[in-house]
């Protein structure tokens, strides 16, 4: 569902990716680990189409170089670094954006929103709230929430758990697992490991732009690249 | 809303005693607003002596200090609105009407009354712009001396009447619109604004410049607007009451504020107001949920030149002269001033702050060359009070599921 073929980035004449491959498949959950200034928000970005890789091909749902207000009409759901919820907005608004924007008819949104309160109670009750006004924790469920409600087939998040503490986290990534075993596709780009590789089949590991290590989670999780990145 | 219910029974089907009491001081409030508004704008209207003039604008100041100091107060009318709206609109149209009638014979007093709306019609389309999608649009300006200029050629070199000129005129500005929409959409805020004044300028220069404009002395004669039969330089006889002629076009402009309120409305609650004001936010996270942000950029745009050629046209006829000197940069400046002062995305704050800062100038005539630091330091009085604007967008309603 998403392809990455040798692909390379620059902000201006700095390198941000180096030849990146990377593919996560139909139904696969694969993380993505890198330290920070390893390129993982970049990554992010061109997977999205916020930016254009220099060279090499991107491919997002079977689509070559789909800009980012076309794909969230391809099923990809898109939660950004730091939420970016639309904070003048209630929470409401806010899902209704990332359902309108995907499907014009305003039947299903009912029915999203009845799914969103099974995965997270705490948003229907605060549906009339200000966004901006959301906890920490309340605002990535909402972020999340917001790329879920329009249904998409694959979902690619950057660094979720930033800024939650470690019940949240838990509790977030008990509810991406949870989507992936419904069938969900999951690009997880992640700082946090350990709780990454838990959840995850596959992993990636970036740095300085590279990809330096790629295997089973299982395999990542004992290996010794991910210990001398984080811990040397 | 969960005790919306009850308080919207009608008086007839046996409500309670504590609602019935709800409702009369709900109609109560609008009505007792709606005539205070009426009543400051004719006072402001007639005042001539400087001394008055600094004492309404005190009596202004300390209204809105007294609204700043205790939100609670707003919030209370702005709900008697909210639950009264067929009323409150009922009334306000009424008073609308009427207006002229209460004016009499004061040509000076219903021209100003015109110019007024005229700049309203302006100013809300460049809300749609500056308020609900945060574009520095600084060519507004230009796109109403579009609206004026091209139904002002047709009416002359081609006999056009005025009603044939509306839509041609509309859609050229729109085609304009687009035109600097195009070069606007690599660039934000500062530089944004930059390429709209530029556009603005270029206008104003092509208009001094060509033959077929005028040139610097602009257009004249154009012919008054006839409906029915009815000209629109005869003085308007209703129910045996005589209106001066320029109380034709006052109907005639506030049948466009009209309209461009219901459009603004309209705008404002649907998907595109919603996808305008999440743009404004944050434009990555607008885009990472799918808007495309180039085309509702664009779409503001049009609609602004839209709204703003309606207002050229009918500045056009009524005046029967215009010049490129009337289409400035200036323009653009006033007429954002009056949008940020109002109140950015709030319809009604928005023409309250336009009558505000288009009657000032009149009142501050005395001051001579003084008068634009004088305006200056109103506008820096009220800002200050009331940072946001006078009446700043309220929390938005959610319409799509209750």
């Amino acid at each position: 569902m998403i392809e990455l073929e040798a692909v390379s980035t620059r902000y201006g004449a700095v390198p941000m990716l180096r030849e990146v491959t990377l593919r996560v498949g139909a139904g696969e959950l694969v993380c993505l680990l890198g330290p920070n200034g390893a390129g993982k928000t970049t990554l992010f970005k061109t997977v999205a189409g916020l930016i254009r890789p220099t060279s090499g091909t991107v491919r997002v749902a079977g689509s070559p170089d789909a800009r980012t207000e076309r794909i969230a009409a391809l099923g990809v759901g898109l939660v950004p670094e730091n939420r970016r919820l639309f904070p003048g907005l209630t929470v409401a608004q806010n899902l209704c954006l990332g359902y309108e924007a995907v499907r014009r008819e305003r039947v299903g949104f009912d029915q999203g929103l009845e799914d969103i309160g099974r995965l997270f109670p705490r948003v229907l009750e605060r549906l009339d709230q200000m966004a901006g006004t959301l906890s920490g924790g309340e605002q990535a469920m909402v972020a999340l929430a917001r790329a879920l409600i329009g249904r998409p087939t694959v979902l690619v998040m950057d660094e979720p758990s930033l800024g939650l503490a470690p019940k949240l986290i838990r509790e977030y990534f008990r509810i991406v697992e949870e989507l992936h075993a419904r069938g969900s596709t999951v690009l997880l780009i992640e700082q946090n490991a350990g709780m990454a590789l838990r959840i995850a089949q596959r992993g990636y590991v970036l740095s300085r732009g590279s990809v330096v290590a790629d295997d089973a989670a299982e395999a990542l999780r004992k290996s010794s690249v991910v210990r001398n990145l984080y811990f040397s | 809303m969960s005790t919306g219910g009850s308080l919207n029974t009608e008086p007839g089907e046996g409500g309670t005693a504590p609602a019935r009491f709800r409702i009369s001081r709900d109609l109560g409030t609008v009505a007792a607003t709606i005539t205070a508004v009426a009543g400051l704008l004719y006072v402001f209207l007639v005042v001539t002596v400087t001394l008055h003039v600094v004492i309404v604008l005190g009596a202004m100041a300390v209204a809105l200090w007294l609204l700043q100091r205790d939100p609670r107060v707003e919030a209370s009318i702005a709900g008697s609105f909210e639950r009264r709206r067929s009323f409150a609109l009922v009334l306000g149209v009424a008073v609308a009407l009427a207006y002229p009638f209460a004016i009499g014979q004061n040509t000076y007093h219903i021209h100003l009354l015109v110019i007024c709306i005229l700049y309203s019609v302006l100013t809300i389309a460049l809300n749609f712009q500056l308020g609900s999608a945060n574009i520095p649009n600084f060519a507004t300006g230009a796109t109403y001396g579009i609206g004026a200029y091209s139904s002002a050629l047709l009416a002359l070199n081609h006999g056009w009447n005025f009603w044939a000129t509306l839509p041609v005129a509309a859609l050229a500005a729109t085609v304009f619109g687009f035109a600097i929409g195009l070069p606007s959409m690599r660039t934000r805020d500062a530089y944004l604004a930059l390429v709209t004044i530029a556009c603005g300028v270029i206008i104003h220069q092509l208009l001094n410049n060509f033959e077929w404009t005028g040139g610097a002395q602009g257009l004249i004669g154009i012919p008054a607007p006839s409906v029915f039969g009815h000209s629109f330089t005869q003085p308007l006889r209703v129910f045996g009451l005589t209106l001066p002629a320029q109380a034709n076009f006052y109907y005639l402009a506030l049948l466009l504020l009209m309209l461009a309120i219901v459009v603004a409305g309209r705008l404002h609650h649907s998907r595109i107001g919603l996808a305008w004001n999440a743009l404004r936010a944050d434009e990555i996270a607008a885009r990472s949920v799918g808007i495309n942000v180039v085309w509702y950029k664009m779409l503001a745009f049009a609609v602004d030149a839209f709204l703003a050629a309606f207002a050229g046209v009918v500045y056009a006829f009524y005046v029967g002269y215009i010049a490129p000197d009337n289409f400035t940069f200036l323009v653009s400046v006033m007429l954002m001033t009056m949008v940020i002062v109002g109140g950015m995305d709030n319809v009604i704050g928005v023409i309250i702050g336009t009558f505000l800062l288009t009657l000032l100038p009149e009142k501050l005539r005395v001051f001579s060359d003084y008068r634009l630091l004088f305006y200056g330091l109103v506008v820096i009085a009220f800002l200050s009070i009331r940072p946001q604007g006078l009446f700043p967008q309220r929390l938005r309603r959610y319409r799509g599921v209750e």
